[in-house]
């Protein structure tokens, strides 16, 4: 009785339906549910600028909520526990692990978010076809940017599933930025919980990572958050986040704005500038991040993101403190 | 404490994955803190302004809001076995990190990330970047700071 629930619960993700294979966007809203609701484990590769890492992970949903684990497999084995939106980072460094919480951030291969319509705004769809990828088919679909202000994306859905097998980020000139890649991955059928646990280094202390504080009024960047003032940002993002950081070796907090167009996000620093300390201008690249710095009314501003060049050069320009 | 954390866990829940955390945290002789620690990081991780001392009474409420299936005996321990595995699993989930904490952050200072220079920018703009951006995939994979030769 139970087996004949569980394929039918199944069923609803595994008939194909004509519609979706139709509309793209209902391809990639059907890939942003699956990743979070259906159970599954495989092994993954990211590769950007020159660096490749295996991943394995393990996600399991019937119904309790989402319980995820991801392990980095090459080099530092740092580990990820997720439970709902709330993530644990167990990430190895020096002789200490440091444990870092974050939330709701969208991890491949939940890469894209449960609600669409921001993406729909800055960018547009279509299909292109159907290629193999982990020994599953998947349909390619491809979400070109509707300005210079961001990469293209390019997504390969399980035609059975709806899970995303592949995501690739390209630039302006076609070239890879990103790409996250399913190389093995089975659905789970198992209830089994045991494998939610991180690998404990009993040789090594655990420590709580200093965390980011919200912007407060009485904090010495209320000053420049008040006379903060943004123009000619990039249509489509959205500010999402603002924080304050106490950076190692900085004497005054930095403020941090986090912006989205639902994919592509950009930071945007703002600090003082120290006397004595130069101040750091012009445009730089690593991998798929690009930086620009720039100096606005004795602040230092830098944007960063993987984004184009244009995007950072916008963002930190658009800037201005109201006298 | 140590009843109200088996009566939390009937006996539905394998412990055997985690015992040595409560053998651990027993022998320490420092079940309760263990406990209110596992209270403070849940209410932490869930935004909650209030420091709840009333978390039990709210999962135990929650379990006894679970459907009960009034049906055969086998669909009954199919419906049933996630939601309690769910309780064990994040109960389990947030006692390590607080048996962490407990155990080894007494005089632990804070961690400084090791500086890489990526052209002029330093990598803490990065690797702040990168832990705000919702979908940013490198993070935990491959961090800004992280160096093979800091191990």
């Amino acid at each position: 009785m139970a087996r004949f629930l569980l394929a039918c619960l199944l069923a609803i993700y595994f008939i194909p339906s004509n519609a979706a294979q139709d509309d793209p966007w209902l391809v990639l809203q059907k890939a942003a549910q699956a990743a979070r609701e259906l159970s599954y484990k495989g092994v993954f590769v990211y590769q950007a600028g020159g660096n490749v890492k295996a991943v394995q992970i393990t996600h399991m949903n019937f119904g309790q909520g989402e319980y995820a684990r991801m392990v980095v497999l090459d080099g530092s084995p740092r580990e990820v526990l997720r439970q709902g939106n709330d993530v644990v980072i167990f990430n190895p460094k020096n002789e200490k692990v440091v444990i870092e919480k974050r939330t709701g951030q969208n991890m491949f291969p939940a890469l894209l978010p449960s609600n669409l319509e921001n993406i729909k705004l800055s960018y547009q769809v279509r299909t292109l076809g159907t290629e193999r990828v982990a020994g599953r088919d998947g349909q390619i679909v491809l979400l070109e940017p509707k300005d210079k202000y961001r990469y293209a994306y390019k997504f390969w859905a399980d035609k059975e599933y709806g899970l995303l097998l592949k995501a690739m980020s390209t630039n302006e000139r076609n070239e890879v930025m990103e790409q996250i890649t399913f190389s093995q991955l089975n659905l789970m059928e198992t209830h089994d919980m045991d494998w939610f646990h991180p690998q404990v280094d009993h040789a090594k202390p655990y420590v709580m990572e200093q965390e980011a504080t919200p912007v407060s009024a009485g904090d010495a960047m209320s000053l420049a958050q008040q006379s903060l003032a943004m123009d000619q940002l990039p249509l489509g993002y959205k500010n999402i986040d603002k924080v304050v950081r106490m950076v190692p070796g900085k004497q005054f907090p930095v403020m941090q704005l986090v912006y989205s167009d639902g994919l592509a996000s950009v930071s945007l620093f703002i600090e003082p500038l120290a006397k004595g300390v130069p101040a750091k201008m012009g445009h730089s690249v690593m991998g798929p991040t690009n930086f620009f710095a720039t100096v606005i009314d004795g602040h230092q501003v830098i944007a960063v993101g993987e984004v184009p060049e244009a995007t950072v050069t916008q963002f930190a320009g658009a800037v201005s403190f109201k006298k | 404490m140590k009843d109200k954390i088996s009566a939390l866990m009937d006996d539905e829940i394998e412990l055997d994955g985690y015992e040595y955390l409560l053998s651990a945290a027993k022998s320490e002789g420092e079940l309760n803190e263990c406990w209110s620690t596992y209270h403070l990081i849940g209410d932490v991780m869930r935004g909650s302004p209030v420091l709840s001392i009333e978390l039990k009474a709210k999962l135990m409420a929650r379990l006894d809001d679970e459907p009960t299936v009034l049906a055969p005996q086998l669909k009954k321990v199919f419906y049933k076995k996630p939601a309690l595995m769910s309780v064990a699993a994040s109960v389990a989930a947030v006692m390590f990190v607080g048996w962490m904490v407990l155990h080894q952050q007494v005089g632990a200072g804070v961690n400084q990330p090791s500086v890489e220079i990526a052209q002029n920018i330093p990598s803490e703009y990065l690797l702040a970047h990168q832990s705000a951006a919702p979908g940013n995939a490198a993070y935990f994979i491959q961090p800004a700071s992280f160096t093979e030769s800091e191990k």
